[in-house]
């Protein structure tokens, strides 16, 4: 998952500098942060041992 | 029509332009990214120079700076082109905003698991904080200038230099080191993840390598 997310990261800068239209460019950001979040719920396995 | 004139009519406000503060916000974004490049290549000589392997957090850490970093290039490439409306600045600076937030939340959660007393943390700490106490300390910078610079935009709307220029020669440099870090960034994963879903609790190898000579 994380090659796949920083292939997208990459393939985002460089579709930027070519000038791709803006609607290609904002639905892979948006899908990129989607799964660095969704990689982020499954890295967290357990909630954290503190008292807010 | 002069290049102030152009951009008070792009931002379709009525009001005046201020060139000194639309160039300081054109660079404040190159140095955005800069700081970033910075970061990033920190990161990797405490990876490849020190032998300390980034966990996970650590990584989702580093798509955060990225995915906050591509908002402030989007801004950039857009004055570059002379196609920056206000809509595309003020994408450029929510996903920049967006990035940042969810990046703090990334390092927010790191601090969360070693804030107890007497936790030595994960790996040495720089300056007397710790990789992820630092990369909250960018996000919250990141985000305060982006708010800085959504509220100047009446009078202050990114402006490149013209084409042929040094200064354009700079930006087109500093853009292409963060894309070399990119670059970096992508070989450093594959061989650290290698063929897994994703990288272990605590990594200390490369996971590629690994796989391949069967260790």
């Amino acid at each position: 998952m994380d090659i796949i997310i920083l292939v997208l990261l990459l393939a985002i800068a460089l579709l930027m500098i070519k000038g791709v239209k803006r609607g290609v460019i904002l639905s892979l950001w948006v899908l990129t942060l989607v799964l660095a979040v969704l990689l982020f719920r499954y890295h967290v396995t357990s909630a954290l041992d503190l008292s807010f | 029509m002069s290049e102030t004139t152009t951009a008070t009519n792009q931002t379709g406000t009525g009001d005046k332009l201020s060139k000194g503060w639309s160039v300081a916000i054109y660079w404040g974004l190159h140095g955005w990214v800069l700081a970033y490049v910075g970061v990033l290549l920190g990161a990797f000589s405490m990876q490849f120079i020190k032998g300390e392997f980034p966990c996970p957090l650590c990584m989702l850490q580093r798509y955060g700076m990225i995915l906050s970093t591509l908002g402030a290039l989007w801004v950039i490439l857009q004055a570059r082109q002379n196609t920056l409306t206000p809509a595309r600045y003020t994408q450029g600076l929510g996903m920049g905003v967006l990035g940042a937030l969810t990046g703090l939340v990334f390092s927010t959660r790191q601090i969360l698991l070693h804030i107890l007393p007497g936790d030595p943390g994960y790996g040495e700490p720089v300056l007397g904080l710790h990789l992820y106490s630092w990369a909250a300390v960018t996000f919250i910078v990141v985000i305060l200038f982006a708010a800085i610079a959504a509220m100047a935009a009446p009078k202050a709307f990114p402006t490149a230099p013209p084409a042929g220029s040094a200064l354009r020669l700079i930006s087109t440099i500093i853009i292409w080191i963060f894309v070399a870090i990119l670059i970096a960034n992508v070989i450093a994963i594959i061989f650290l993840e290698g063929f897994a879903f994703a990288l272990p609790d605590d990594p200390d190898s490369y996971n590629l390598i690994n796989q391949l000579t069967g260790r």
